[in-house]
């Protein structure tokens, strides 16, 4: 009942492509119990009728699909590290930089799912941020349902093996029965609320940080720069960006700027933003052109 | 008063295992509807938990049911013969991984023995069951107990 | 890169070992801590130990104890792959020098997340 090689090796290249993910040859079973019931819900008749049919519609949703249904679980705390290295080497020092000791950060988590991201960010920033600074995390999600979850910060095992740190582990969380539960301390660090990206940013803003990661590679270029354009409005001037390791603004909304930091990127925005925009608090100035920081790099 | 270890905390611990390690995705681990039928050619493997409290905890499953886990662990063909070191060695870690899970469960730190493959658990004085959990894997039998052993024994040895 | 899987069990070295060499790992594997020691001893160099923690002869905590005892093992990554899953056990482990921590069960991507954390993935092309 597995799915063919040809099926296979086409779901493997879309997921590799769009996720960064590897479906290894021996996947076969995961491919085909993953997209069983898409097939259903198309009326096909079986998992290779249904590639093939994506394969010939060539539809953009139908390969968001295929690549969610293949990358659901692969939720995890500092999977694809260099967004929690760069917070920690590179967004942090710069910010407080510009903003001072005792500056008030607010980040906002787009598309948390059930919260290991906004958690992980919160570990992060107990680790790095001077003891006068603290943090607002703004996490967000279109699904009420995960957001329950991650407000519970409740974790099975195979949850938390899944690229948490053994130190954060038994440092953030504690065993509630057979599983783990994030630390109230940083469970008070964050706050859920539901929200479509494709609405009116959130309230909380303007923020310094925002995590946007593999979200923009369920959209077509049109919306993905839409989404971009709104963000921008809802971030301070000299606010940083971070995306998914597949993903860039480059060739989709021009007005950022990609900063190399250790294995990855963040973006910032590269142009003044239009007087419309509400800026509640005005940034004190900063010390180095973007100019500069484009060559910098990790400072750590 | 409930039990040291609940129901829903070994189903779930059950459930991650065969996930995780037997299967490759969750959903294939299910309670078993009805009554369970008379086993054919059973077999056992547990492991012991030594410390505060005493306790053991068993799977059960039919010969057949077994060596296909072997088979799916040990990444062999559907036709390839399980021998005895394979079934010892592969179902026996099944039931270290959901003992050693099951023990974490405990309010103090115990320990692991290891584990054990026969045709039957065999029967301990002073043990109860205090939980068992009829189950379905891919439509198979499948039994996960837990005993809780009376110290009595270990009493006896201190004088 | 070369790993050592140390563990009693044949089946759960075969898993982690077809982990790590699917991840590009050379492996070697020993059923205790004792046999993981002689082969340290005997030259075989290695990057990382996947360690077992309840195994006969010599169980995993006191293998991680010994290969930080030694200077010329100083270079070895040590993560634990064990299902003992306290909170008190994995404090134990670090404290004794493991620098990772796995708890059984657990799936492939989980020994990849872990070693992405450890700096240990070889760097893939991108897409």
């Amino acid at each position: 009942m597995a799915v063919s090689a040809e099926s296979f090796a086409f779901v493997a290249d879309l997921v590799r492509r769009r996720s960064a993910i590897q479906l290894a040859p021996g996947k076969e079973y995961l491919v085909e119990s993953r997209l069983l019931s898409l097939a259903r819900e198309d009326g096909a008749a079986d998992v290779d009728a249904f590639v093939r049919t994506v394969r010939s519609s060539a539809k953009e949703s139908d390969f968001a699909r295929i690549v969610e249904a293949l990358t659901t679980n692969e939720t995890s705390w500092f999977r694809d590290s260099a967004p929690f290295a760069a917070l920690q080497s590179y967004v942090v020092p710069e910010l407080i930089a510009a903003r001072g000791t005792s500056a008030r950060l607010k980040v906002w988590s787009a598309a948390c799912s059930t919260g290991q991201e906004p958690y992980s960010i919160a570990m992060t920033l107990a680790d790095c941020l001077p003891a006068s600074a603290s943090a607002d995390i703004l996490a967000t999600d279109l699904s009420e349902q995960v957001l329950a979850k991650a407000r519970e910060g409740r974790y099975s095992q195979l949850e938390v093996n899944r690229g948490l740190p053994a130190t954060m582990l038994v440092r953030h969380l504690s065993r509630v029965g057979a599983e783990w539960q994030i630390s109230q301390a940083l469970r008070n660090l964050v706050t859920f609320r539901q929200h479509n990206l494709l609405d009116l940013p959130p309230i909380g803003g303007p923020f310094d940080v925002v995590y946007l990661r593999n979200v923009l590679i369920y959209f077509d270029i049109a919306t993905k720069r839409a989404i971009l354009e709104r963000l921008r409005r809802v971030m301070k001037p000299d606010g940083i960006l971070m995306l998914g390791a597949a993903e860039t603004t480059i060739g989709v909304d021009d007005a950022w700027i990609r900063v190399p930091v250790g294995t990855g990127s963040v973006y910032r925005p590269n142009r003044p933003l239009a007087a419309s925009v509400p800026i509640s608090t005005v940034p004190q100035p900063r010390t180095a052109p973007y100019s500069s920081v484009l060559t910098r790099g990790a400072h750590s | 008063m409930s039990p040291i270890v609940e129901h829903a905390q070994i189903f779930m611990i059950a459930q991650e295992v065969f996930a995780a390690m037997v299967d490759g995705d969750a959903g294939l681990l299910q309670p078993w509807d009805g009554d369970l039928p008379a086993l054919d050619q059973a077999v056992s493997s547990w492991v012991d938990i030594h410390g505060d409290w005493l306790g053991r905890a068993v799977l059960t499953t039919e010969k057949s049911t077994a060596d296909d886990l072997a088979r799916a662990l040990l990444d062999m063909g559907a036709d390839e013969e399980v021998t005895e070191p394979d079934l010892v060695d592969a179902f026996g870690e099944i039931a270290n991984v959901i003992g050693g899970n099951v023990k974490s469960l405990l309010p103090t730190q115990g320990s692991l023995g290891l584990p054990t493959v026969a045709s039957v658990a065999p029967l301990l004085g002073g043990a109860v069951v205090i939980q068992e959990l009829r189950l379905a894997w891919r439509g198979r039998p499948l039994l996960v107990a837990v005993w809780e052993i009376e110290n009595t024994v270990q009493e006896g040895n201190h004088s | 890169m070369r790993a050592l899987v140390i563990d009693d069990s044949r089946t759960m070295r075969r898993i982690v070992a077809g982990t790590l060499q699917d991840l590009g790992f050379e492996t070697e594997q020993a059923e205790h801590g004792r046999a993981a020691l002689d082969l340290l001893e005997s030259g075989v160099d290695v990057q990382l130990c996947c360690i077992d923690w309840n195994m006969p002869v010599m169980d995993g905590l006191t293998f991680v104890s010994e290969v930080r005892a030694n200077p010329a093992w100083r270079h070895i990554t040590l993560m634990m792959v064990t299902t003992e899953s306290e909170q008190g056990q994995i404090v134990r482990a670090l404290a004794a020098g493991a620098h990772e921590y796995l708890i059984k069960p657990f799936t492939p991507d989980a020994i990849r997340g872990k070693l992405d954390l450890l700096g240990l993935v070889p760097v893939e092309e991108m897409a």
